[in-house]
């Protein structure tokens, strides 16, 4: 079976993990992607962890692509890469501004000499920004789009806003809504045949990611407030430290409740709690109580055990997975959402396709490897 | 001569003439829904009086203004189906022979019950392209567990990175997670669309809402298998960027600062005064830094907590260091630059007249699709999507409507 987007060809010239899981994406659906670097080799191959030499960061973002080495400050190689443009459907840039009129890559120039491409550039902000607004890390730009102010749960006052899971949670965001938009436009071009330009804001993903939370305040149905809280919804969920690592709690019903004490033997204390507390009275003291009172039961429980047997109690109490417990999960194994690739376990996509399944065809290249 | 029913607006976008079924509740299934509609598709949403989405009734009592549901479903039409009768059921796989992509979000086995999955949608229409959003996916061995978003985020491996260094995880705020699921499974239908055009062939996507945040985190994942090592939940820590963490600042707010190399480091204390931590062996280089980060921390906090944190970040840009106020929702909603680009936006109201919104989160060049109508009335779409699309008879409607098939 072939993948989806097979006899597309995908010019990358981004050099953050932003531009670089787009491409990814559009590899792993069938694309062939070649991945120009600049001489020395892309900055995120400099990003730890490495082992033996390979970046962890480039070794994962880079999947399936080819490389080829260009300077693009020299005419020859910018012209090797616009004969790549003239035949490929589709430009993956990161880039500023700035550094797309340096190189001969704005986004009318390439509409002007390529308007067969869907070009697609993935910002910090969004063209049109300010230029030093647009070399925003990845903290940055969860910080200004809200999801850092307002996490964790709870956030306190005294404690920092939080980057997110790992360094690149944003650019992960931002590539979903690029390689969709791509293959959108990609749909038009093929009856169309004219390309588009694709303008992705990063922070713009991240407000759009809270929509209906969001939006309640900015249209008033909620007061707007500075309560690092403003996002959250109350009620006792949250995580516990359990005997060998952490598990994750969420309880809103009086059947929730009723099924928790099932599970704990219907210990004394319960009956300090109505059993419609979580619903009609579940106030920040009674949580707090509650809380104070699970921690030593749930400490000593075993992960996999006990919140097996929750859920077969009807309570939706789960065990907080790291990266080691994931490849040993029994339905991440039977849906084989891990893939091996030259003896290495690669995360893969969050969906099966029954036609063209997405598959990782080869591991990040080497620098110059492939073309 | 009777006039053709008005039709609706031609919106454009690269998804103009792809028609969506949704079947779908709550949030990632509507926020895919949302995402095709804004990229041109028309988007119809299966609804029943006796069976509404829970959006629709949350935080208000007027199922045709609910917050929730208002603040998601722009551009989506709405058809009124009671699809506990096989007559509803019926109608549906007429609207299913006349769609290129259904969306379902419905619990495990309910899709099989109805005849709505895949292997009979096919029979319907044999290029079909159908995606099922589940907790864990449509089958194997915790295939029949259903849950809520931050169980997802638990599950998937994302939870256990957020948090403190060396404190219990705590994961991203509680609303995180949904609209994920929902944006990836878009992202699929397109995918599966251009497998379409190419070979003609339809198919099914078996969507996990708990891989969704998997996916999220791949990076890290990817460092576990090639070294070994169990990544953990670890506060701001960057391994190559220092100092990289959000700050204190005066009146309660944050700062995000990012300095990635030497000059971004002595640019960062140029515009704190700080000549003394410039000159400090500890933070002489970036490895003497990340060792002492901590001390690092509290110093630059301590500098940081009399500063406006829009003010401060605004020098630090201007001298070179990637840095960027922690914004609230407040500041979110009053941000010129989201509502000067169109990230919000204003959209029409059935109750208020307009309402503003969360714009997509990209623009496009030309033939951007049109976002201008808000979320629908429950069945206001029924005369387009029965007379128009189905080609029933203004007779038929209205038996069906009087028979309670159409409610």
């Amino acid at each position: 079976m072939s993948g989806a987007l097979e006899g597309t060809l995908v010019i990358e010239v981004a050099e953050r993990p932003a531009g670089e899981y787009t491409a990814k994406l559009l590899a792993e659906l069938g694309a062939q992607v070649i991945k120009i670097e600049r001489p020395g080799g892309a900055p995120t191959r400099m990003m730890g962890p490495h082992k033996d030499g390979q970046s962890a960061v480039f070794g994962f973002f880079n999947t399936g692509k080819k490389s080829l080495v260009l300077d693009l400050a020299k005419p020859a190689d910018r012209a090797t890469l616009d004969g790549l443009l003239a035949r490929a459907q589709v430009l993956i840039d990161d880039h500023d501004e700035a550094w797309g009129a340096a190189h001969g890559l704005t986004s009318s120039g390439v509409a002007a000499a390529h308007p067969h491409l869907v070009h697609c550039i993935i910002t910090p902000f969004g063209q049109g920004a300010p230029q030093e607004w647009q070399m925003a890390q990845p903290i940055n730009v969860i910080n200004a789009g809200g999801w850092a102010y307002h996490s964790p749960t709870e956030a306190k006052e005294d404690k920092p806003p939080l980057k997110g899971a790992g360094r690149f949670l944003p650019d992960y965001e931002a590539g979903i809504d690029a390689a969709t938009c791509v293959m959108a436009s990609l749909h038009r071009q093929r009856r169309t045949g004219t390309g588009q330009l694709i303008d992705i804001s990063e922070i713009e993903v991240q407000i759009n990611r809270i929509d209906c939370v969001l939006d309640r305040l900015l249209a008033g149905d909620v007061e707007p407030s500075r309560e690092r809280t403003a996002y959250d919804m109350g009620g006792p969920a949250t995580c516990f430290a359990c005997k060998d690592g952490h598990v994750y709690l969420f309880m809103t019903t009086q059947g929730h409740w009723q099924a928790l004490g099932n599970l704990m033997g219907n210990p004394g204390w319960f009956g300090q709690f109505k059993p419609d507390w979580l619903e009609f009275h579940c106030t920040k003291d009674r949580v707090d109580e509650f809380r104070t009172l699970f921690r030593p039961w749930i400490a000593s429980q075993d992960k996999l055990a006990i919140t097996e047997a929750a859920q077969k109690a009807g309570l939706a109490m789960v065990p907080i997975n790291t990266a080691a417990d994931l490849p040993k999960n029994e339905q991440f194994i039977h849906r084989g959402f891990f893939q091996e690739v030259a003896g290495l376990m690669y995360p893969g996509l969050p969906f099966r396709m029954s036609a063209s399944p997405p598959r990782i065809t080869a591991p990040a290249p080497l620098l110059g490897e492939g073309i | 001569m009777p006039q053709p029913e008005p039709t609706l607006p031609n919106r454009g976008g690269p998804l103009a003439g792809i028609r969506v079924l949704e079947i779908t509740k709550v949030w990632a299934g509507p926020y895919a829904g949302k995402i095709l509609a804004a990229l041109g598709a028309e988007v119809i949403k299966v609804e029943s009086a006796t069976n509404l989405d829970e959006m629709r009734a949350y935080g208000g009592v007027d199922i045709n203004s609910a917050p929730y549901f208002v603040s998601i479903n722009q551009e989506i039409l709405s058809v009124q189906v009671n699809m506990k009768t096989d007559e509803g059921l019926e109608l549906v796989r007429q609207m299913v022979a006349k769609s290129d992509i259904v969306v379902d979000n419905i619990r495990p086995g309910a899709m099989e019950r109805s005849k709505l999955d895949y292997e009979h949608l096919k029979e319907i229409k044999p290029d079909i392209i159908q995606c099922s959003i589940k907790m864990w996916g449509t089958d194997g061995p915790l295939g029949y567990q259903t849950g809520y978003a931050p169980c997802f985020a638990a599950l998937s491996g994302l939870t256990n990175l957020v948090g403190y260094e060396g404190e219990t995880p705590e994961g991203m705020n509680i609303r995180y997670g949904d609209a994920t699921a929902g944006a990836w499974a878009a992202l699929a239908c397109i995918a599966a669309l251009n497998h379409r055009d190419r070979t003609g062939e339809g198919q099914f996507i078996d969507h996990s809402a708990v891989e969704s945040m998997t996916a999220l985190v791949g990076d890290s994942l990817f460092a576990y298998a090639l070294t070994g090592e169990v990544p953990k939940s670890d506060g701001n820590f960057h391994p190559e960027i220092c100092p990289h963490g959000a700050y204190p600042c005066a009146d309660g707010e944050w700062i995000s600062i990012a300095a990635a190399d030497e000059v971004e480091w002595l640019s960062l204390c140029r515009v704190l005064e700080a000549g003394s931590l410039a000159a400090d062996p500890r933070y002489a280089a970036l490895a003497r830094r990340l060792e002492n980060r901590h001390a690092l921390d509290a110093a630059l906090g301590a500098l940081t907590s009399t500063h406006n944190a829009g003010a401060l970040a605004e020098a630090l840009r201007h001298a070179g260091v990637p840095a960027f106020r922690s914004q609230s929702s407040i500041d979110l909603c009053g941000d010129d630059w989201l509502w000067g680009r169109e990230g919000f936006r204003m959209v029409s109201d059935h109750k208020n007249g307009s309402r503003p919104i969360i714009g997509p989160s990209w623009r496009m060049e030309p033939d951007m699709a049109k976002v201008e109508r808000g979320a629908p009335l429950l069945g206001e779409h029924n005369d387009y999507v029965y007379r128009e699309v189905l080609g029933l008879s203004q007779e038929r409607l209205e038996d069906l409507v009087a028979r309670k098939v159409v409610e």
